[in-house]
């Protein structure tokens, strides 16, 4: 096990302590975190409202077509969250970097909620519309998978003592875990599921008329915000909490 | 070399390892992955009479006819992908989104005669989106019968429902 | 309309948990905000 206090002082010009340092992290993100939180909540009231009482219902699936307005951007920030979290992974086994370790332990549970939203939504929408609840398709269960991945780095992240421990057990399951997305990206293409493929793709137009696509930009944008700013808060939340516990320490 | 370039290369390669090791499963076990079997799949490759299978495939138009055998209804259908069909007989309730040109999901068995008994029928939707009123306008202008099919692609809906 | 219920219960349920969340974790930071600032009076006299 290396440790940072025993390496020689690094010699590249470029050092990335420097720049995410969670002093610097904690002034740039109160800063922004008004703006980010009142910008997701016009984006999420605007889109809602247009998804609700606007956007046209679906020529087959009629109203229950509204569902999609929350599950698709679930479905997103469920792996992007994921991806955040392996990012946060990466730099924490290579950099040793503690706002690695902190914006991970805040990630986690964030993204789980998200997942299990997208989850729920997504039963909601095939009840009336498959005429089931769940299926062990290849689609559905990898999102399952995602989901217990964030369970299980969760977990990790308690599951020792020494929180050092705890840290470096997680990122590994984190990193381990990024196979899953590109798996639930493609398993639509590769296998037959009884999820339909994506509606979005680079190559074609996006096989939805325009007057869904909109609303659906709207929400996505107003969860992603939300997001952001969720894990802004929770991660000011946990350095304000270390700085907190160091103090007590030392009086 | 540094202890940080050491690590990199060291995640770097059980991540590529691990990645290899992946591929070869998912390659190995792809037969199980998928969900369902199309027609023409069942047909060419039988399996055992009697197995409970998923068979997917479009609804036939002009196929779908209902016997009254006892009081429920008897749905008999065909279940195509464009090279094979097959009969399918389902008693129960159906799918808001079952129709003629609709993809769906049986899950049952097949008798030796190549009927398909379901025990439960299920609607898969294909990804496009499109309001009632385009749907409409596509009828009427004669190039899309919802009864042969999914929609055409998004990028010709306007001038397919351009009045002339 | 009769899947009503679905559409209301999905929306429901996600305004309701995210809704949990961000209370959660405005009230946690203002929680550790107030601490740490008690702190700072105690020690500055």
């Amino acid at each position: 096990m290396t440790n940072t206090s025993s390496s020689p002082p690094s010699q590249s010009s470029f050092n990335i302590h420097r720049f995410a340092n969670p002093r610097t992290f904690l002034r740039f993100a109160s800063k922004i975190q008004s703006w980010v939180t009142i910008s997701a909540i016009i984006f999420l009231v605007i889109g809602v409202i247009w998804g609700l009482c606007f956007s046209p219902a679906d020529w087959q699936q009629g109203d229950s077509v509204r569902i999609m307005y929350i599950h698709v951007p679930m479905a997103i920030l469920a792996s992007g969250g994921y991806f955040a979290l392996a990012a946060c992974a990466l730099c924490s086994l290579i950099w040793k970097h503690p706002l690695a370790d902190l914006a991970a332990g805040e990630i986690g549970p964030i993204g789980a909620v998200i997942t299990a939203l997208c989850l729920i939504t997504g039963s909601l929408w095939g009840k009336p519309m498959w005429g089931t609840w769940w299926v062990w398709d290849a689609r559905l269960t990898s999102v399952l998978v995602l989901f217990f991945l964030y369970l299980g780095h969760i977990t990790l992240l308690h599951a020792f003592d020494n929180q050092q421990k705890g840290y470096k057990a997680a990122a590994i399951l984190a990193l381990v875990g990024v196979f899953d997305l590109p798996i639930i990206k493609f398993s639509v293409n590769w296998w037959h599921t009884l999820h339909q493929p994506s509606t979005f793709s680079i190559i074609h137009a996006p096989a939805m008329s325009l007057s869904m696509i909109w609303p659906l930009i709207f929400c996505f944008m107003g969860f992603a915000l939300g997001f952001i700013a969720l894990v802004c808060m929770q991660l000011r939340a946990a350095i304000l909490e270390r700085q907190v516990r160091h103090f007590l320490l030392n009086e | 070399m540094k202890r940080k370039t050491k690590r990199l290369w060291i995640i770097l390669g059980s991540m590529a390892s691990f990645a290899i090791a992946i591929v070869l499963i998912l390659s190995a076990f792809s037969s199980n992955l998928v969900y369902f079997k199309a027609p023409s799949q069942l047909i060419n490759h039988p399996t055992v009479k009697g197995t409970t299978i998923r068979l997917g495939g479009m609804v036939l138009a002009n196929s779908l006819h209902y016997s009254h055998k006892d009081q429920t209804p008897t749905a008999q259908f065909q279940v195509t992908d464009g090279q094979a069909a097959i009969e399918v007989h389902y008693t129960g309730i159906l799918p808001d989104l079952f129709r003629e040109g609709q993809s769906v999901i049986a899950i049952g068995t097949l008798d030796k005669n190549n009927i398909f008994t379901a025990s439960e029928v299920l609607a898969k939707h294909d990804e496009t989106y499109m309001p009632k009123e385009v749907a409409d306008a596509l009828r009427k202008s004669g190039k899309w019968d919802p009864k042969y099919g999914p929609p055409p692609d998004a990028a010709t809906w306007d001038h397919m429902t351009q009045p002339k | 309309m009769t899947h009503l219920p679905y559409l209301i219960a999905a929306y429901g349920i996600t305004v309701l948990s995210l809704g949990i969340l961000s209370f959660h974790s405005w009230t946690r930071l203002k929680r550790v905000q107030k601490k740490l600032i008690q702190i700072q009076n105690n020690q500055q006299p």
